[in-house]
């Protein structure tokens, strides 16, 4: 392995089906919650596979024209100008879309021709159709445990991707993720993911997300660094999740049984 | 003057004797959200509610002075049965309002491990369980050891204890102490061990099968007689036991014979008011020992509040297809057993129709006004990245920013005409058991204020162009679940339609779980992009046979899962006020609404729809 690798913790055989899909020139949808490790997979099989990366973060208000190009008016003149999408088409690589449950509906239809065996990408606007070269893949990812409910995949564009859950890693495994990111000592570990757990079985009755990953790494870089523990957890893992008063005392609570004085 | 040297005695004794700590009592009430959260993030199961626990009786060692005021005979102690966990209603244990809390906080986590397979000792099982709770929060630790030495502290000591109690008295503080050493417990008569407020008792119901020692060594001294905390009726449990009602033939007859054949003179006397609802029945309740309560067929206050017998085919609403069957979720199995219950759609025969009643024309107006920003209209869009004209105006500004070599930052220069889509489907379920029979003020019953809510949504939103249906539900036992169909998605909106939300009646019971499922299945038959299950309802899920408490909540949270996972978004709209508690577990958080004052649904429902629709935009 390469020594610039950025770290990712495999939890299956999410990496050998990745490279399957590569080669065989599939499109890739990666569903979990968020903070579980979406984004560093993808950054990670950009390095290992040796191609390029381009990632378009969704919201509401992407169009198809922030996707694939417009045409920019210049000095007296018009010229056209390439979306993400488009120079992802023309240089290869992987082009992902972040959050792509966020794209307005209309907005994914013009990854159709894209994502299934045709490979192209119809340019309207400029009479272009172009074919994408062999090592360009289309990954895009989203949270299905949303609270946004009103928002779905179409079920026209979920069948074109070959689909990964992702989910949280096992207490193991996160103990691994932890002290490979942070550096923290392994008691501290221990009890950040003990804690983890216990907020993540919160999810659904008393919070509407779960504690991730990130806010565990977050937590344990900040106790690594000489930050009070329990201080740690209250900005990293009790304030981010809730905005109740009461709540957060009781996650605070079990911050203390943590890690307690 | 006897009588106030008694109180005066009584007062002093007790306040001699007491060994609590008023000041510093922490309440249930006032914890009883956190410690649920916490209780459930140690892995306590979320179906569980958090309720206190009634006070029993315990024959542990008293102290003489408290033998003699006659306090701390009965303790509160904590356990957790299949339907909640029971923590003691107050705790006033330690002059430190914090370790009080402590011991709060210590009871919800300890609670929530995991009870051990087999048959142990109480104390074994205590013991384990505390030791695994420590080390899987070894920052409990200092707490524990806190808690630990407060309450040996309370305990007498060793020496003052009869030497038959001493060698039991020093295992449990072994096991207090030292939770991490297993030591034998001698066997010994278990019936006058001091209660131990840092564990947890078997529920009363075990007890019952254990000797009666077994539920005399249990926790927490919180004599109810020196600070009975005031809480709510429905708050708190009381003991009690079934008995079997007598059958009246083989009675003791409690008046002397001869006066059953004598004449007595008449007196008109009105005796119907004697049968009087008894106004201080509750703190009777609690100053007994014991509550019996035997299944009778009469009721001494004859209010007779359901009628469960169907009307005669003729006069009932008109069957619009047989039975359609759904399955149903029994969470003690853990499975959904098919075909269960059976939902028969009805359309209301006697409904006329008619006109938008005359009372509401004011209200409708305003909401339909409030509602006009909803309509979806098609019109010109301007500045937009793309469109089918160039905005001139935009472009103007542009050049004159490029001339003066400013950079707009990204130019919108077209402008577009387009209708601002509004693709969803939204299909209002109204409860029409008979609990909205009840009073909201001096105006109106529930179901009168689900009516013009009824009224007034249908009528909104048949000016948006939305598509939306409406029906009704109740239920008796679950072969007939009655499903009314008020409007559906098909049909327009007409005098008809209001002539049936004009007809609904309260009747029978809440079944929630089939007629959210069949409602579930209508819905999604729907080819909207944003699907909304809207439920109107005033209380918990019931119904006559098990679909009650526990039972009714998992399966309306299960058919609530179901719709989710069809692209629902489903939605309550409750006025039960001690909804909090349940609705959580079954919607989700943001997946409900409690409306304190009924009267102010008709008007809050379009606009928390307006709201609901807006904000997914």
């Amino acid at each position: 392995m390469a020594p610039s690798l950025p770290y990712y913790q495999p939890h299956g055989n999410e990496v050998e089906l990745f490279e399957y899909a590569f080669n065989s020139q599939l499109p890739v949808l990666i569903k979990g919650p968020t903070g579980c490790g979406k984004t560093r997979f993808i950054t990670h099989m950009a390095a290992r596979l040796g191609i390029p990366l381009n990632t378009v973060a969704c919201h509401d208000d992407l169009t198809a024209a922030d996707l694939v190009g417009r045409h920019l008016i210049g000095a007296g003149e018009t010229y056209w100008s390439d979306g993400p999408l488009t120079r992802s088409v023309r240089e290869g690589g992987i082009c992902y879309l972040d959050e792509v449950i966020e794209a307005r509906k209309d907005t994914t239809v013009v990854l159709h021709p894209l994502s299934d065996d045709r490979r192209i990408l119809p340019l309207d606007r400029t009479g272009e159709t172009l074919q994408a070269p062999d090592n360009f893949m289309l990954v895009v990812s989203y949270n299905p445990g949303y609270q946004n409910f009103l928002k779905g995949m179409k079920p026209s564009t979920r069948q074109r991707f070959l689909s990964i859950r992702f989910d949280f890693p096992s207490p193991e495994l996160e103990r691994k993720i932890l002290t490979n990111e942070s550096g923290a000592t392994a008691d501290v570990v221990k009890r950040l993911v003990s804690l983890g757990s216990a907020l993540r079985s919160l999810k659904d009755h008393d919070l509407e997300e779960a504690a991730s990953t990130r806010l565990l790494i977050y937590a344990a870089r900040l106790i690594h660094s000489g930050f009070d523990p329990v201080e740690a957890c209250r900005c990293s893992l009790v304030e981010p999740l809730t905005d109740d008063l009461e709540t957060a005392a009781a996650l605070m609570e079990i911050a203390r049984a943590t890690f307690g004085r | 003057m006897e009588e106030q040297v008694g109180a005066f005695w009584h007062r002093w004794i007790t306040r001699t004797a007491n060994r609590h700590y008023p000041e510093a009592a922490v309440s249930l009430e006032d914890n009883r959200k956190q410690l649920g959260i916490i209780f459930r993030a140690l892995g306590g199961d979320g179906g569980l509610k958090i309720e206190s626990s009634y006070a029993s009786d315990h024959y542990g060692h008293r102290s003489l002075l408290q033998r003699i005021a006659g306090s701390d005979k009965r303790v509160n102690n904590a356990w957790r049965d299949d339907r909640a966990l029971l923590l003691p209603p107050l705790i006033d244990l330690f002059a430190d309002s914090a370790l009080n809390r402590d011991l709060y906080l210590w009871l919800a986590m300890l609670a929530a491990t995991p009870i051990r397979e087999g048959k142990y000792h109480w104390i074994e099982q205590n013991r384990h369980n505390t030791l695994l709770t420590l080390q899987r929060f070894p920052g409990l630790q200092p707490r524990y050891q806190r808690l630990a030495e407060a309450v040996i502290a309370l305990r007498p000591p060793l020496e003052k204890l009869p030497s038959q109690q001493q060698q039991s008295e020093k295992a449990i503080r072994a096991a207090i102490l030292h939770p991490t050493t297993a030591s034998p417990f001698p066997n010994h008569p278990l019936l006058s061990i001091i209660p131990v407020p840092l564990w947890l008792v078997l529920p009363p119901e075990q007890q019952g099968d254990q000797p009666q020692q077994e539920s005399d060594k249990e926790n927490n001294p919180n004599p109810t007689e020196n600070s009975p905390p005031k809480e709510k009726a429905a708050a708190q449990r009381r003991k009690a036991e079934r008995t079997e009602n007598p059958d009246g033939k083989s009675g003791l007859i409690a008046l002397r014979m001869e006066t059953l054949f004598s004449w007595a003179e008449y007196l008109k006397v009105d005796r119907t008011t004697d049968d009087d609802e008894d106004e201080d029945a509750e703190s009777r309740a609690d100053d007994l020992d014991h509550l019996s309560i035997s299944r009778d067929a009469e009721t001494s206050r004859s209010r007779v509040k359901f009628d469960l017998d169907l009307p005669a085919a003729e006069y009932d609403d008109t069957p619009l297809s047989e039975g359609l069957l759904y399955p149903e979720w029994n969470y003690k199995t853990g499975q959904l057993v098919k075909n269960l219950c059976s939902v028969i759609p009805l359309l209301a025969t006697a409904a006329q129709p008619c006109d938008l009643p005359p009372s509401l024309r004011r209200s409708a107006r305003k909401v339909r006004r409030q509602f006009e920003a909803l309509i979806p209209s098609r019109s010109w869009f301007r500045g937009e990245m793309e469109g089918a004209e160039i905005d001139l105006e935009a472009f103007i500004e542009f050049s004159a920013d490029q001339r003066g070599q400013r950079q707009g930052a990204e130019p919108a220069l077209y402008r577009d005409f387009r209708s601002g889509n509004r693709d969803l489907a939204t299909l209002l379920l109204a409860d029409l058991s008979l609990s909205t029979d009840s009073w909201v003020n001096n105006h109106s019953r529930v179901i009168d204020v689900i009516r013009q809510s009824l009224h007034l949504f249908s009528d909104a939103l048949s000016h948006t162009g939305d598509r939306f249906a409406l029906y009704g539900f109740s239920s008796r036992s679950r072969d007939h679940v009655r499903f009314h169909q008020i409007k559906t998605f098909e049909e327009p909106f007409n005098e008809t339609t209001r002539g049936r939300i004009e007809a609904i009646k309260p009747g029978y019971y809440t079944r929630m779980g089939a007629a959210i499922r069949h409602a579930t299945t209508l819905l999604s038959r729907q080819p909207a992009n944003r699907r909304i299950l809207l439920l109107l309802t005033d209380g918990k899920p019931n119904d006559l046979d098990l679909y009650e408490g526990r039972y009714g909540i998992e399966d309306t949270r299960e058919a609530i899962f179901e719709a989710r996972r069809e692209g629902l978004y489903p939605f309550c709209v409750t006025i039960d006020e001690e909804g909090g508690g349940y609705l959580p577990h079954i919607f989700g958080p943001g997946g409900y609404i409690v409306i304190r004052r009924p009267e102010e649904l008709p008007l809050r429902l379009p606009r928390l729809y307006a709201q609901i629709t807006q904000g997914g935009e």
